[in-house]
């Protein structure tokens, strides 16, 4: 929009009527950005602070950052250390959107590429999964999980994320891979590959940004996820929000511990998201037909 | 290379549209055939199915006497180009012509020779290192064509694919094929809709409408002689001129009361029907446009256009429309009284199942 603006023949750039639009509009982005960076500055600046300087009242502006609330953290706090969580919230997501993007993607194929019976609804049914709150399975899903041997276990959190991503992935990619233009896939038909091979050499290629930003949903959810995982876990499986939320008791409230681990919960998913987000461009098919 | 048989080929699509009727047709090896009709004739079902990328619904396909029809497409060694190029967007223009060599797992060395040799063919080599998007139609074609090439399949099967082209690099490229497909000798099917382009790049032509083939044979052939009305109209440019007859007698007819004086092998042709339903069919340039006198078919010029040394003149006649060739310096004007005169060998007559006379006495005739 303000490209668009600023290239408009009448308010160009050089004159006067363009700038006070154009300072109004970087005016409400900058007021919006801050409100939403705002919980993070209290966060991260908390975690940099010593104890005294986070009770401080005003509050201080100007502090001498420190660690020690991280390494309290990582290295002295009683118990397990923050690593210890993080670690298993990393197997976890990593684990589950894998296995979520791999199974959806391929699933998501055949509901876009292949007709067979109940097709309409089969895809209606993967989608009716999410929708029931999911404190309503709760019970039974504790029950199933109880039964099988798998409470406090990794396998149960992946399990669970994946199939809650799982329909996530297939309805997304299903769109991303139905507008590959068919021809493509005929044409390596032709040229001798097979179905599943076209699959992975043509299609996944080509349907990149989908596959990325579904697996970037799936990764924040597995990460943010608190209520199952406060459920079925208790310490061996425990994920980095049950860690986060087992501060307030257990410890009093340790404010510069709490955040510093907060902190870290933040910036993984950043990472990975930035690190992705390359792959994210449009128009991967641009120039294969016409 | 393979000579290609269809027998019965029927391919009816699930919602009941019957794309090919009852196709009995035969590619000799190494020839190049066109399948020409207008869009919607069954004529890219055809070879989408020989291909593999329809089920046939009946009836069989075969290479060389054996049956192709219920192979996977990887197995039947056709390479195909389509009218939309089609080619892989995430590869380089490289990587689209070694596709097929990978496949079939050829060693890297002899990939990136093949490539190249067939980029250097195509005069392409610059443009290996660019993906489609930043290629023109005429070179993102020029990659199709080598993507099909590069792996000396058994057939070769192009669905329209010079469509999307402007006119030059149609002629262009239409000739490169051409060459390329004679110096490979390799059992080639081509569909288009320009007439034009499959009299110029055919050994013969095959021409479908409403999924049924209505005739094989050279271009010269389908001009000449035509079996039915379909064919008639559609191969030629004008097409041909379509009048009603009344039947005089056992071997003469009128068109508005004007007689029309036949050729001895069209007279006997009539002679051997008793339908009275006819229809006479001229080409445009069998009509001369004389002086109007009463035992002419006479009318009047709606529309004259000029093509050069010929001009296209539209005459309305009481029978209906005719398009007259008139060779530019004696072209008449718009709203003059013409008479219009048929070059009696070169007429046909079509009955009322709009079959030509003369093809029924051929095929009496044996």
């Amino acid at each position: 929009m303000t490209v668009a603006l600023i290239r408009n023949k009448e308010l160009g750039p050089g004159s006067p009527a363009a700038w006070p639009i154009g300072t109004l509009r970087y005016l409400v982005a900058a007021i919006f950005t801050g409100f939403c960076l705002f919980p993070f500055y209290v966060i991260v600046t908390t975690a940099l602070k010593t104890e005294t300087a986070i009770f401080a009242w005003p509050p201080v502006w100007n502090f001498k950052p420190t660690l020690q609330s991280f390494y309290n953290a990582l290295f002295v706090f009683g118990g397990r250390s923050a690593v210890f969580y993080l670690i298993n919230s990393m197997v976890i997501s990593v684990v589950s959107t894998f296995l979520a993007v791999v199974l959806g993607a391929m699933a998501a194929y055949a509901f876009a590429r292949f007709s067979f019976a109940g097709k309409g609804h089969l895809a209606f049914w993967i989608l009716s999964t999410r929708f029931a709150p999911p404190v309503a399975f709760i019970v039974p899903i504790y029950l199933m999980v109880q039964k099988v041997g798998l409470l406090d276990s990794h396998i149960a959190l992946i399990l669970i994320y994946t199939a809650m991503n799982l329909s996530l992935v297939i309805w997304i990619l299903r769109g991303f891979f139905a507008e590959i233009p068919i021809e493509i896939e005929e044409a390596a038909l032709v040229d001798g590959y097979s179905r599943l091979q076209i699959f992975w050499r043509v299609a996944v290629p080509l349907v990149r940004p989908g596959i990325v930003s579904t697996a970037i949903l799936s990764a924040i959810f597995s990460w943010n996820e608190f209520l199952y995982a406060m459920v079925l876990t208790q310490s061996r499986a425990a994920t980095l929000p049950v860690y986060l939320a087992g501060f307030s008791n257990s410890m009093g409230l340790a404010w510069g511990e709490y955040m510093a681990v907060g902190t870290m919960a933040v910036l993984p998913i950043l990472v990975f998201t930035f690190a992705v987000q390359k792959h994210l461009v449009r128009g991967l098919t641009f120039g294969a037909v016409k | 290379m393979p000579r290609i048989e269809f027998k019965g080929v029927t391919k009816t699509y699930p919602d009941g549209t019957r794309a090919v009727a009852d196709l009995d047709l035969v590619v000799e090896d190494g020839e190049l055939l066109c399948l020409l009709g207008p869009s919607g004739c069954g004529k890219s079902s055809t070879i989408r199915a020989l291909a593999g990328l329809e089920v046939v619904s009946e009836g069989i396909i075969l290479a060389d006497n054996n049956r192709i029809d219920r192979l996977p497409p990887q197995a039947r060694d056709c390479a195909m180009i389509f009218e939309n190029y089609a080619l892989y967007p995430h590869l380089t223009a490289f990587e689209n012509i070694a596709m097929p060599l990978r496949a079939r797992r050829l060693p890297v060395p002899e990939i990136k020779r093949r490539v190249m040799e067939i980029a250097r063919i195509l005069r392409i080599e610059s443009l290996m290192g660019r993906r489609p998007s930043r290629l023109s139609g005429g070179e993102k074609q020029r990659v199709g064509i080598g993507r099909a090439l590069v792996r000396e399949p058994a057939m070769f099967l192009m669905d329209e694919p010079l469509g999307h082209l402007e006119a030059y690099l149609r002629v262009e490229l239409r000739a490169e094929i051409r060459r390329l497909q004679e110096r490979l000798g390799i059992t080639t099917i081509y569909v288009t809709h320009d007439q034009e382009e499959a009299a110029a790049i055919a050994d013969r032509i095959a021409v479908m409408s409403g999924g049924r083939l209505q005739q094989v044979g050279s271009f010269l052939d389908l001009l000449d002689r035509p079996v039915n009305r379909f064919v008639a109209e559609f191969v030629g440019e004008p097409p041909m001129v379509f009048l009603p007859v009344e039947r005089t007698g056992a071997d003469s007819i009128a068109v508005k009361g004007v007689q029309i004086p036949l050729s001895e092998p069209l007279t006997a042709a009539l002679r051997a029907t008793k339908d009275s339903e006819l229809t006479l069919g001229v080409r445009p340039n069998d009509i001369c446009v004389v002086r109007p006198v009463p035992e002419h078919l006479n009318g009047e010029v709606t529309l004259v256009q000029p093509q050069g040394d010929h001009a296209i003149v539209a005459v309305r006649t009481p029978a209906g429309p005719a398009t007259v060739f008139v060779s530019s310096d004696r072209r008449p004007a718009a709203g003059a009284a013409v008479g219009l005169v048929f070059a009696s060998e070169r007429l046909y007559i079509f009955d009322s199942t709009a079959r030509s006379l003369l093809h029924n006495r051929e095929d009496s005739g044996g």
